[in-house]
């Protein structure tokens, strides 16, 4: 049996999401956003994610948030220039803040929805119904989240068999290659078609949307510790935020 | 007595299709027995099974002519729900028929719909597991199983509906002989239970369990004589 905040009901995780997602989107401060990117990982190992796996497994994206936060200083310049190029400013020490704030807080959106990934799809789909929110819309998040890794892996299937034609993707020209995977697109998108037709099929044949209402065979029970962790968490972010607007 | 599935004169074609892809079937299964149905690939098999499970003309629409009837009610008058209750099918692909984290939920997905309590979905849970001895799966993910145990799982999925006829559109294309072997001892299984089943199949090795063969060929439905 899971205990503490990896036994946390999936409200209070979504809870504890929104509240770090919102603290993140609304302060500018790269201090504060350091901060809550401190609680985020700390809260996201808490509740068991595999954290750490992710960010390996996601390392290549990790360029694109240098990329980011580069640009983000060439387009918003300000202040003190660090970086010019005949003239034309490149790097200011206001655009690299700016693009350091935005990394750390595309991080802490990230870090924080790693929390709710503890929980299983199913888990999340029965929190949302409890909540009021339709089965019908519920289930279609849990099913994209199902099919996902399947898409990846027909997207992978599709480009091996190119490359088994003799096509080595990695040795063409951009050009080609763009062309190429323009190529791809439709085996990709009718397979998914395909997928998405069955199992519409399947789920009719077993009764799906019989009744306006369904029974829940999994109930959800909030504990002790989700009222306390929901309660906490918007105390904290309510406060947080006044005090961040009135400094 | 009414016989628990019958087709009568199944004339059908896609929408958009060159002609009857099913011209003029007549079939009809009786309590208990167990239906191979064999032929070529585009011989009109999966179209069969969905015009035996109302999914032609419910889910897809085309030019159909001809009835299935269901312990003598016409599919056509019967909603898609009430069909899942008497009649259940089984896919080919067993991925695209898993669509929950857990077996469990899985399973009780068809029992959740029909608004059952949750003390009888719990019981129709184990028996459904039990029945295809999947019992020790109930809280694993489905992604973890092998094809054939994906399988197994798609087949109690329909069980815990209870249904009282069972199609299995090439449900053992996919999958290896020690998979093949469990649902077809699955298959005996629910014919002693006296549940009325259609096969549809390309494998002669799956025909042992069948009490009788027809081949399909070119829409056509004709007695098997042991060639395609």
């Amino acid at each position: 049996m899971k205990t503490g905040l990896k036994g946390l009901d999936p409200r209070s995780k979504l809870v504890l999401v929104l509240c770090l997602s919102t603290l993140g989107v609304f302060i500018q401060d790269i201090g504060i956003l350091t901060a809550v990117l401190c609680v985020s990982i700390a809260l996201s190992t808490a509740s068991g994610s595999r954290l750490f796996v992710l960010i390996r497994k996601f390392r290549r994206i990790l360029w694109l948030f240098v990329a980011i936060a580069v640009i983000q200083s060439i387009f918003a310049p300000s202040g003190r220039v660090l970086v010019s190029l005949g003239g034309i400013k490149l790097i200011t020490a206001g655009g690299l803040y700016k693009g350091v704030a935005m990394v750390l807080r595309m991080s802490i959106v990230m870090v924080s929805a790693t929390i709710m990934a503890t929980s299983n799809s199913r888990e999340i789909v029965q929190g949302l119904v409890q909540w009021k929110v339709p089965y019908e819309i519920a289930f279609m998040v849990s099913v994209a989240i199902r099919f996902l890794p399947l898409l990846t892996d027909e997207i992978k299937n599709v480009v091996t068999a190119v490359q088994l034609r003799g096509i080595e993707l990695d040795r063409i020209p951009a050009r080609q290659r763009v062309k190429v995977y323009s190529y791809l697109i439709m085996p990709v998108v009718s397979g998914a078609v395909i997928k998405s037709r069955e199992l519409a099929t399947t789920m009719e044949t077993r009764a799906f949307r019989a009744y306006p209402k369904r029974t829940s065979y999994m109930v959800l029970t909030m504990q002790r510790i989700d009222y306390t962790v929901i309660i906490t968490s918007l105390i904290t972010s309510i406060l947080t935020l006044i005090l961040y607007i009135k400094c | 007595m009414t016989v628990p599935l019958e087709v009568r004169d199944i004339w059908y074609g896609y929408p958009g299709g060159k002609g009857d892809v099913l011209k003029g079937v007549n079939l009809a299964v009786e309590r208990g027995e167990v239906l191979a149905v064999v032929g070529l690939s585009g011989s009109g098999k999966s179209t069969l099974c969905y015009c035996l499970s109302g999914i032609v003309p419910h889910i897809y629409q085309g030019n159909l002519r001809g009835q299935t009837l269901i312990k003598g009610t016409p599919t056509t008058s019967m909603k898609i729900p009430e069909i899942a209750t008497r009649l259940g099918i089984v896919f080919q692909e067993p991925d695209n028929q898993l669509f929950s984290p857990t077996v469990e939920d899985e399973v009780a997905f068809g029992p959740e719909n029909l608004c059952l309590s949750r003390e009888e979905i719990g019981e129709r849970l184990e028996l459904a597991l039990k029945q295809v001895g999947m019992e020790g799966f109930r809280f694993g993910s489905p992604n973890q199983l092998s094809g054939g145990q994906k399988q197994l799982i798609a087949l109690a999925s329909v069980l815990s509906l209870d249904p009282e006829i069972l199609i299995f559109d090439e449900a053992m294309s996919q999958i290896d002989e020690q998979g093949k072997a469990g649902i077809k001892s699955v298959i005996v299984g629910l014919k002693e239970r006296d549940k009325t089943i259609v096969m549809i199949e390309h494998d002669f090795d799956n025909l042992d369990v069948a009490d009788r063969v027809l081949l399909l060929r070119d829409g056509v439905l004709q007695p098997f004589e042991g060639r395609l």
